[in-house]
């Protein structure tokens, strides 16, 4: 519902927002200088309402930002910092392979590779991890994108508590109950499976 | 051949620095990431673009900026005759790169390093201006896809027959064999980015005529920028907003 004395303008790219003298450019703009001339203002990128946002006032650029946001609902795309839910696809001597299927709160769109290193399991006594004790192929792990990584997987990193196998099957078939935060039970035959435990909730 | 009779109408019935009807539709082809539809006059075009996505050729792929691909191609029946070779001939290679190189420039390529943008344009319905009709298509196709350009790329074609500047050509004076000049120009930032042109001009009226069609590339660009604005309204109340 559009609110009343919050007029959202709606534009196209190319026209202009306002000078960069007054506003910062963020999502969907990006500044320019205006014709011939050497005055720098900021254009819209994107066909979308325009928003203005207000800088934290304890920010030495008090200028407000504006952007704009588009109809196109993008997939997401993992960045450095963010927490992300995967599916391992391979485990192996140091390292174990997994496919990131949510950034946040968003599914991807398009399928991202990520790679959990020997070193990046957990926090403590990171050169005695074994991979097969903390992850088996099929789990569901929440884990932070570490960096960008190489040319084929992101680096993504399970040393927190809260981040680790979130869901996995037995070897029975049925989903396992976290014991501890290296031990799951299967609530079927009984068996408990070594893993690196997420732990969930408060 | 008389292609402006003395009261001023051209074969068409129109006036000399008249345009053909615009007509623009936005959304055509549902799997794409953005697509439109073209009209200028009998001139059809339909546009599609597929990206942000990743690099399919490795050895092509920038660390810097996006990967622009282009391919113009004419449907079989899109002519009188019917084509036998719809793609790989000379001219369609040629006017690939041209809509190439023009969208490339407008796209700001470098917030999107290791990617790549697919634009495939087919004429459907060719009478005279095929070339401009394909430019502007593949600007709507690209704003609705959300991929952020500097300004909106607008094309039009103007030419010079019985002494008279003439905006927008079909294809009957077009094949007079005077000269065609094909113009792409961003309104809002004021800079022409494509400029072409075939056969020859005196030095003292390529001015007039390029400034005719850079008259004609503003209109389109308000039109286009009417559509993309209608659109979105259109799409924000099925959303609720």
């Amino acid at each position: 519902m559009p609110e009343e004395g919050e007029k959202e303008e709606m534009v196209t790219p190319g026209e202009v927002l306002g000078k960069a003298a007054d506003l910062k450019a963020g999502k969907g703009a990006y500044v320019a200088p205006y014709r011939s001339s050497e005055i720098q203002y900021v254009f819209s990128s994107l066909t979308g309402l325009r928003h203005t946002l207000t800088p934290p006032s304890d920010s030495p650029d008090q200028r407000p930002t504006v952007e704009v946001i588009g109809h196109k609902a993008r997939g997401a795309v993992p960045e450095a910092g963010s927490v992300v839910i995967a599916r391992v696809t391979k485990v192996m001597a140091k390292t174990a392979s997994a496919d990131i299927m949510c950034v946040g709160t968003k599914s991807v769109r398009e399928k991202f590779t990520g790679v959990i290193r020997q070193q990046d399991v957990r926090a403590t006594e990171i050169d005695k991890v074994d991979m097969h004790l903390a992850f088996r192929p099929g789990d569901i792990v929440r884990a932070v994108v570490l960096s960008l990584g190489d040319a084929r997987a992101y680096y993504l990193s399970t040393a927190k508590n809260e981040l680790g196998v979130v869901s996995a099957n037995s070897t029975a078939g049925e989903t396992m109950v976290p014991i501890s935060w290296t031990e799951m039970q299967c609530p079927l035959t009984g068996q408990i499976e070594q893993r690196k435990v997420a732990k969930v909730g408060s | 051949m008389e292609f402006v009779n003395p009261e001023g109408l051209r074969l068409d019935g129109r006036r000399p620095m008249e345009m053909r009807q615009l007509r623009a539709e936005i959304g055509a082809v549902a799997r794409a990431d953005g697509s439109a539809v073209f009209e200028m006059g009998n001139t059809k075009v339909i546009a599609a673009v597929y990206g942000p996505r990743e690099v399919q050729n490795k050895s092509q792929q920038s660390n810097d900026q996006a990967l622009v691909r282009c391919e113009y191609t004419m449907a079989n029946f899109s002519t009188g005759d019917r084509k036998r070779k719809p793609k790989g001939d000379r001219r369609s290679t040629e006017i690939s790169l041209v809509i190439r190189q023009t969208m490339e420039a407008c796209i700001l390529t470098h917030l999107m390093p290791r990617s790549q943008i697919d634009i495939y344009v087919q004429v459907l319905q060719a009478d005279g201006g095929t070339r401009s009709a394909c430019i502007n298509a593949a600007t709507l196709a690209l704003a609705d896809a959300g991929i952020p350009m500097r300004d909106l790329v607008t094309s039009c074609s103007s030419g010079y027959l019985n002494s008279t500047p003439l905006l927008d050509l079909n294809y009957l004076e077009d094949s007079a064999g005077g000269p065609d000049v094909t113009v792409g120009f961003l309104p809002k930032l004021d800079r022409v980015t494509l400029l072409q042109m075939d056969a020859k001009l005196p030095v003292d009226i390529v001015e007039n005529v390029m400034q005719l069609a850079i008259e004609g590339c503003k209109a389109i660009a308000t039109y286009i920028r009417e559509v993309l604005l209608e659109n979105t309204k259109q799409l924000e109340y099925r959303r609720g907003l």
